[in-house]
Formats: C-alpha cells, sequence, structure tokens
C-alpha cells in the first residue's frame, strides 16, 4: 500500500496523509490491526519533517482511526472504518452553525458573537 | 621457510589480490556497466554532476587501487627479503603490524568512493524538483528485514567471546587487564556498528527517487552485511584471546590477513553479490519518471 504527497498540492501534507490513510482504510487496503511505519520511517520516507507525520498520526489516533500501543507502534484501530465516516470538521461547523443561529436568534450581534467567540477561545485554547 | 611464514604468505598474497586486485576491478566494471547501460541522456537523474566527473573518479580510484596493488607487493618483498623480524614480534613471527597496516590502506579508496557516493545523493537531493512523494504504509522493522536468528547468532557470539577471553584470563575484571578492554573495544564497535544499522533502517532517505522495494532490499543487505561483520569480528577477538594460551601466536600475521579478507568479502563481496544493477528500478531516474514506488 503506497501513499503520495504532493507538496504543491493545496492541502497541507498533514491533510494529505490523513486523507490517504482514512481512504486506505475504507477501501479495506489497510485492515483493523495492520501495524503502520513509524513516525520517524514515514517522515524520512517522505522526505517530511517528524512533526508533519506526528500531527497527521495525533489527528487520526483522536478520530480512533489509528491506535498507539506504546513501543509496539501504531495500528490501524479494530473501528477505524466506521470511524473514517466521522467528519470532524463538519460536525464542529455543524455545531458552531446551530449555535450562532440561535444566538442570532436571541438578537446577539455578529460583533458580540465574534467577540464572544474570540474569548470563549481563548480561554479553552489551551484543552 | 617455517610453517607460519608460508601460511603468512599464502595469506597476504591472497590479501593483495582480493582487495586491491578483485574488488576494485569488480567495482570499476560494476560502475562502468551502469554508465554504458543507464546513459546520462536517458537517466539524467542519476547523475546530478556531468558523466566526465565520474569518469574522473573512475581513474583515480583505478590508479589508488593499482598503488595499493604495489604497496602490497613491496610489503611482501620486505617481509620476505629486507624485515628483521625478532625486532618486530616475540618469537621472530612475522608481525600482524603488516597486514592490519596494509589492510587500512587498501580500504581508503573504498571508503573515498563511499564518500563520493554519498556527496552524489546529496546533490541528487538537492537537485530534486520533483514535488509528489511516495512511500510505503508498511512498517520497515528490523525483524521484517533480516532474520531474529541472524540477530540473536550476533549478540550470543559477542556475548560468548567476551565470557569465554574473561574465562581464559581467570575472569580478572581489572580495567587495565587485556580481556576488560578487549570487551570494552568489542562493545565498543558492536555499538558502532548498531548505530549504523540504525540509521540504515530508520535514518533519512538518502536517494530521493530510489523505490521503496529498492530502498528495502539495500537496508536489508547493509544489515546483513553489518551482522555478519559482528561475528566476524567477535570470532577474530576470540582466536586473538586464545593466542597467548594455546601457544597458536604463529598464525596472528596469517589470521590479521584473513581477518581484512573476511571483512571485504563480508561488506563489499556481500553487498556487490546482492546489490546488482540488474535487479535494481532505474526507470526512476528517467526525465520523464514518476515519483518512486
Amino acid at each position: 500500500m503506497q501513499i503520495a504527497i504532493d507538496l504543491e498540492a493545496s492541502a497541507p501534507p498533514f491533510a494529505q496523509l490523513i486523507d490517504q490513510i482514512k481512504r486506505a482504510v475504507r477501501a479495506n487496503k489497510l485492515q483493523p490491526g495492520d501495524p503502520l511505519p513509524s513516525i520517524r520511517q514515514l517522515a524520512s520516507d517522505l522526505d517530511l519533517n517528524n512533526k508533519t507525520v506526528a500531527k497527521a498520526y495525533r489527528l487520526l489516533e483522536r478520530d480512533a482511526v489509528i491506535q498507539s500501543r506504546g513501543y509496539r507502534g501504531t495500528f490501524v484501530h479494530p473501528d477505524g472504518k466506521i470511524n473514517c465516516a466521522v467528519d470532524m470538521n463538519a460536525w464542529a461547523e455543524e455545531k458552531l452553525g446551530d449555535t450562532i443561529l440561535e444566538l442570532r436568534s436571541a438578537g446577539v450581534t455578529v460583533p458580540e458573537i465574534n467577540t464572544a467567540f474570540r474569548s470563549a477561545m481563548n480561554e479553552h485554547s489551551g484543552d | 621457510m617455517t610453517l607460519s611464514d608460508t601460511l603468512f604468505y599464502i595469506a597476504f598474497v591472497s590479501q593483495i589480490l582480493l582487495l586491491s586486485w578483485y574488488f576494485p576491478n569488480k567495482m570499476i566494471s560494476r560502475i562502468e556497466h551502469v554508465l554504458a547501460t543507464y546513459p546520462a541522456e536517458a537517466y539524467p537523474k542519476l547523475y546530478p554532476m556531468p558523466v566526465a566527473h565520474y569518469r574522473i573518479g573512475i581513474r583515480r580510484f583505478r590508479m589508488f587501487s593499482r598503488l595499493g596493488l604495489l604497496i602490497g607487493v613491496a610489503i611482501l618483498l620486505s617481509v620476505m627479503f629486507v624485515v628483521d623480524h625478532s625486532g618486530f614480534a616475540e618469537h621472530g613471527y612475522i608481525s600482524s603490524f603488516w597486514p592490519a597496516v596494509y589492510g587500512m590502506i587498501q580500504f581508503v579508496p573504498f571508503m573515498a568512493i563511499e564518500l563520493s557516493e554519498y556527496s552524489n545523493l546529496k546533490l541528487m537531493r538537492q537537485v530534486n524538483t520533483v514535488s509528489r512523494r511516495t512511500a510505503d504504509l508498511q512498517r520497515r522493522g528490523l525483524f521484517d528485514l533480516v532474520s531474529p536468528w541472524l540477530v540473536a547468532l550476533a549478540g550470543l557470539t559477542l556475548a560468548g567471546v567476551i565470557l569465554f577471553d574473561l574465562y581464559l584470563h581467570g575472569f580478572n575484571l581489572s580495567l587495565g587487564h587485556d580481556s576488560v578492554q578487549r570487551a570494552l573495544v568489542m562493545l565498543a564497535s558492536n555499538g558502532m556498528i548498531a548505530l549504523v544499522g540504525l540509521y540504515s533502517l530508520y535514518g533519512k532517505k538518502l536517494d530521493p527517487h530510489q523505490t521503496s522495494a529498492d530502498r528495502s532490499h539495500r537496508i536489508a543487505v547493509n544489515l546483513k552485511s553489518l551482522l555478519y561483520l559482528s561475528i566476524a569480528m567477535s570470532v577474530f577477538v576470540g582466536i586473538s584471546a586464545a593466542d597467548g594460551v594455546y601457544d597458536i601466536d604463529f598464525l596472528d600475521a596469517a589470521l590479521m590477513s584473513v581477518y581484512f579478507q573476511a571483512i571485504g568479502l563480508l561488506s563489499l563481496g556481500y553487498t556487490t553479490r546482492n546489490v546488482q544493477a540488474e535487479r535494481t528500478n532505474f526507470d526512476v531516474y528517467k526525465a520523464e519518471a514518476p515519483a518512486a514506488r
């Protein structure tokens, strides 16, 4: 199973990595429990920074598409295929959209929402 | 002529021919084969520098190898007819200094060619403009490429030889004792071998165009060669440790010569035998080649 990164594509390399690993899991090219290359190996092979691959793996782990098992390495999550369908970006947009609609219908202005959003982000950005 | 002398002359002639004639010729014919079969016009990515530069490199390598051959013959003749051996070694045997120093001289051209390959690959990376990069989504672990038995054998040989050496010398663990110093040198050398192996396995991809299959094959060959070298080194140190105890020091010089030949066979010989142009995918070096697969 091969992965390809185009440095000139509009999507950043970490997003391309996430997208291709999810596609491989969805297409059963990667089965639950299959081992994945280490961050260092993938970064070296693609000539990318370790942090770029680490970021992709961290987000995939957050979405429960892959799981890290300490020194044994990283593997495809047992529920990886189902979890691939969950689009965290779309979900975040939907939740925010609902909240904005609720605030607007209560008469809160757009600048007030912006200020509140920034304030909330500052308060919770460490989470 | 004593048995010790005869054995040394046979081993030393073999050392001269193997490391300063056979392997250099094999190396040159391989490079010339690549230059002829995969010319710069069709495979421009293989040559980040003008081809004339590589031809000069071949000429220099040939010249230094021939020089090594002449030095070998000169050492052989000096050892046979000029040198007073009683001044160099106990019991008047030929000193192992000669094959050891000569062995180091013989490896200089190979190290130079290795360094020039490294700088060629660095240039290749610098001029690489391909924005699409590919990699295998398969884990590349040590035991995916080499047998665990071979790794265990190298580890056990190392441990066995250290214990054997200590046993022969009454488990004298003082730092100044020969067997302890040999053990430390062995551990340091094997540590270096392990570092080189780890760099080969997890280090930077040196050739930006190399396919994943070729890279894995090359890494496997490197790792196996390093493990064989470790085993050879342990065996040699084991024999050296037994030297004084079993009165086999008349074999010292011949053994040292055989040791250098073993290093040559297990590094240069094993690599040239297992990494062949015919089994390498050169299409990736073509002008319009797709990204490495």
